[in-house]
């Protein structure tokens, strides 16, 4: 259960999901690749910033 | 009443402190080596995690190394030619992040090997387990557990940590303290009723019962302690770990934002220089040298023969606002030695020694020793036959001691008061004289002790106290440093007075018992401030569990050392003095790199915000005059790697403490990192910008 819970667990799913979820909004002005590296590197400094906020917010655990 | 014969060994390792350590120090041959496979090992994400800045260095390598491998990722137009800078610049993010791991794996090598010297202590061994039937039966050592009984004799190593239950022995710890004079120990004893697992037993032989399971002995735990296993977050490095991720977190949205901004402006910085821009902005150099400079902080600890049970306790050390001291030992040198006899009440002073002479002739401190001697100079002889009569031990309670004859006689010598209260309960009268002798030691800075026999006052024997060389200075220095030292003594008002003036101590409890030991923290700590204490008695354990830093001895009881949140081998109480120091040494090295690394962004500004806007009029912020945008954008990479080892000596080391007040040394710091750390990077950056010039890389 504890994993579930736990930010490594969820934010690489978060960032698989965001990155296929928005590399089709990107589709009208990227070839496919860069569309799909492009949500990559979106969700990606997302979830970087998430993960600084978790750091914050409970410092003891990392 | 039954007598206990003390004989007490030197204790105390002589020489300067760097010979007496005993911990070895870290075996250099190796240890570099052994930190370099390390630092590569902790490229491991789910490791690198755990440090959120060189965490962002970690994901932005990644992106770069991608990026190096095939340029069009990102952008469809980006040609082969962009792949030689995209790789130079992965190349020293990745060299800052094997820098950092470097850093902290040669602080952790330095502590394992710390533990290595530790666990050669521990020998595996052959124990003589006693049944319930009384029976012996032969166990290694490991099968020991608490609770049971074994023998040991001369020659064995102790198997385990335990408690004499029988027996009289010498054994040798010097395998712990590396002090080679043998140490007495015996049931019944405080201090000498406890013995550690690895040390050997010289002579005799004893029965003891394990404290300790197999792995939760001293030396297990202070094993784990000093290779780092237990180690968490100290409150300090969670606020810094914090205040980092804040700054992170805001460079790293500020960095987001500025592609939009730059496309109003025309202009398309890389994501490689983006990345650059964020990880020279971000404070690389003090988290990456965070969990060194904490480990660094315990080793120096233990590098002087101190064990702390955590970093909180060595960081603690650096907030102490108040030491509470023992005046014997600490302050002034452990053995007072009788001086003189005054007689009173119309004896003389051969009366007077005779007397002290049977009061003292089971007393086996080096006190009482002195008093036989002085007695025996005088050409005093014991009034009684030795092996007739019972020693009757010191307490801090009677706040005396002595020897009862079979006949009823009553040999006494103590505290004048004590002694007063000894002679009127007795019916005895005490001789106005007796307070004339106790002022006039009392003002010498001399401890009286008062000799009676039965209800008649015999006089005053004059113990000298010699204040340790250098201590009013040690005093001083604490002082300049805001900590307040307060030093509490069994000694009547008068004499501790004279001590303590002498001494230079800022306060004092006379006639102290243990309790007030707790009571002078409890009050301490009320007022907001942070005690430190040491002690090696069962009575001290409450006030060692209670103050913020309780350093226990190492000759100390068991249940001193399981209070205390350090423990000298050495069994010095000076140290304390020391431990503070080394405290104050980890924060202020803390601040200082953290100074350092954030004083050291606003070179970075100037080299890559030109760079990354070239076209739009920011040329005049070069002031560097770097050679191209590419060229200042490697610079201040280069720059941001190479500082982080140039760190790591000071960041093991520790920045040199002096004894300043708090707002000398921020000023100081301030003045020496804070300005040191704005100009330095203007200076290497331009070095290196010439250096890539010169080898023409870009």
């Amino acid at each position: 259960m504890m994993r579930f819970r736990s930010i490594r667990f969820w934010l690489p799913l978060l960032l698989v999901a965001g990155t296929v979820l928005l590399a089709p909004l990107l589709r009208s002005s990227q070839p496919p690749l860069q569309s799909y590296t492009l949500a990559l590197l979106l969700c990606g400094t997302a979830a970087l910033s998430a993960y600084l906020f978790a750091v914050i917010a409970q410092p003891e655990k990392f | 009443m039954t007598t206990t014969t003390r004989v007490t060994f030197p204790r105390m390792p002589r020489g300067p402190r760097q010979e007496r350590r005993y911990l070895e120090r870290p075996h250099q041959q190796g240890l570099v080596g052994r930190a370099v496979v390390q630092a590569i090992c902790k490229l491991d994400p789910r490791q690198a995690v755990g440090n959120p800045v060189m965490f962002v260095v970690w994901c932005g390598t990644a992106l770069c190394l991608a990026l190096s491998l095939e340029p069009r990722l990102l952008d469809a137009q980006a040609g082969p030619q962009e792949r030689g800078f995209n790789a130079l610049i992965s190349l020293t993010l990745l060299a800052t992040l094997l820098f950092a791991n470097f850093a902290e794996a040669l602080a952790e090598g330095r502590g394992k090997a710390q533990a290595d010297a530790l666990r050669r202590t521990q020998a595996r061994t052959q124990a003589r387990r006693q049944l319930s039937d009384g029976s012996i039966e032969l166990v290694d050592s490991s099968d020991l557990r608490r609770g049971d009984l074994v023998l040991v004799e001369a020659g064995d190593v102790i198997p385990a940590d335990g408690e004499v239950i029988a027996g009289v022995a010498s054994v040798d710890e010097s395998a712990i303290t590396g002090e080679s004079a043998p140490v007495l120990k015996e049931a019944g004893s405080d201090v000498a009723g406890s013995v550690t697992g690895g040390t050997r037993i010289l002579s005799d032989q004893l029965t003891l019962r394990i404290t300790a399971d197999p792995g939760k002995g001293f030396i297990d735990r202070m094993i784990a302690l000093v290779e780092g296993a237990e180690r968490t977050k100290t409150p300090n490095e969670i606020a810094l770990t914090v205040l980092l991720a804040v700054l992170t977190q805001v460079f790293l949205i500020a960095v987001a934002t500025l592609p939009p901004v730059a496309g109003f402006l025309h202009q398309a910085p890389s994501v490689v220089t983006l990345v650059a821009l964020l990880v020279a902005l971000i404070p690389t150099t003090i988290g990456g040298l965070l969990s060194a400079i904490g480990i660094a902080g315990m080793d120096r600890v233990a590098q002087f023969n101190v064990i702390a049970t955590s970093g909180r306790a060595v960081e603690a050390c650096g907030d102490v606002n108040t030491l509470v001291l023992d005046k014997t030992g600490t302050i002034t040198l452990g053995n007072r030695l009788a001086e003189e006899f005054l007689p009173v009440g119309g004896h003389s002073i051969a009366e007077l020694a005779a007397v002290a002479f049977g009061a003292s002739c089971f007393d086996q401190t080096p006190e009482g020793r002195s008093i036989v001697r002085l007695a025996e100079k005088l050409g005093a002889a014991l009034p009684f036959a030795a092996d007739s009569v019972a020693g009757i031990d010191f307490s801090a309670r009677t706040r005396m001691s002595g020897s009862d004859t079979p006949d009823g006689i009553e040999y006494r010598k103590g505290a004048v008061d004590a002694i007063k209260g000894f002679v009127r309960s007795r019916g005895g009268a005490v001789p106005d004289a007796l307070d004339t002798c106790f002022e006039q030691v009392s003002r010498l800075g001399g401890t009286p002790l008062a000799v009676c026999r039965g209800a008649e006052v015999f006089g005053v024997i004059y113990l000298k106290d010699i204040i340790k060389p250098g201590i009013r200075e040690r005093f001083d220095q604490l002082r300049r440093m805001g900590i307040r030292t307060v030093m509490l003594t069994g000694d009547n008002p008068i004499t501790a007075g004279v001590i303590a003036r002498e001494a230079g101590v800022d306060d004092f409890i006379a006639e102290a018992t243990p309790e007030d030991k707790i009571a002078v923290i409890q009050q301490e700590q009320k007022l907001g401030k942070l005690v430190a204490m040491t002690g090696d008695g069962s009575n001290d354990a409450p006030a060692l569990a209670q103050a913020n830093v309780g350093v226990a001895m190492n000759s100390g009881t068991q249940a001193a050392k399981e209070a205390a949140n350090m423990v000298d081998l050495d069994s010095d109480p000076t140290k304390l003095i020391d431990i503070v120091t080394i405290g104050k040494q980890l924060l202020i090295t803390r601040g200082a790199l953290t100074t350092f690394s954030i004083a050291n962004d606003i070179a970075k500004y100037f080299a890559i915000l030109p760079a990354l806007f070239s076209g739009v009029g920011l040329e005049a912020l070069n002031v560097m005059r770097l050679a191209s945008p590419q060229s200042a954008i490697l610079s201040a990479m280069v720059f941001n790697a190479l500082i982080i080892p140039a760190l790591v000596p000071l960041a093991l080391k520790g920045v040199k403490f002096r004894p300043l007040s708090a707002a000398q040394l921020l000023r100081r710091n301030l003045l020496v990192y804070g300005a040191g750390g704005v100009v330095a990077p203007f200076v290497g950056i331009k070095l290196i910008d010439l250096a890539i010039g010169a080898l023409r890389l870009i």
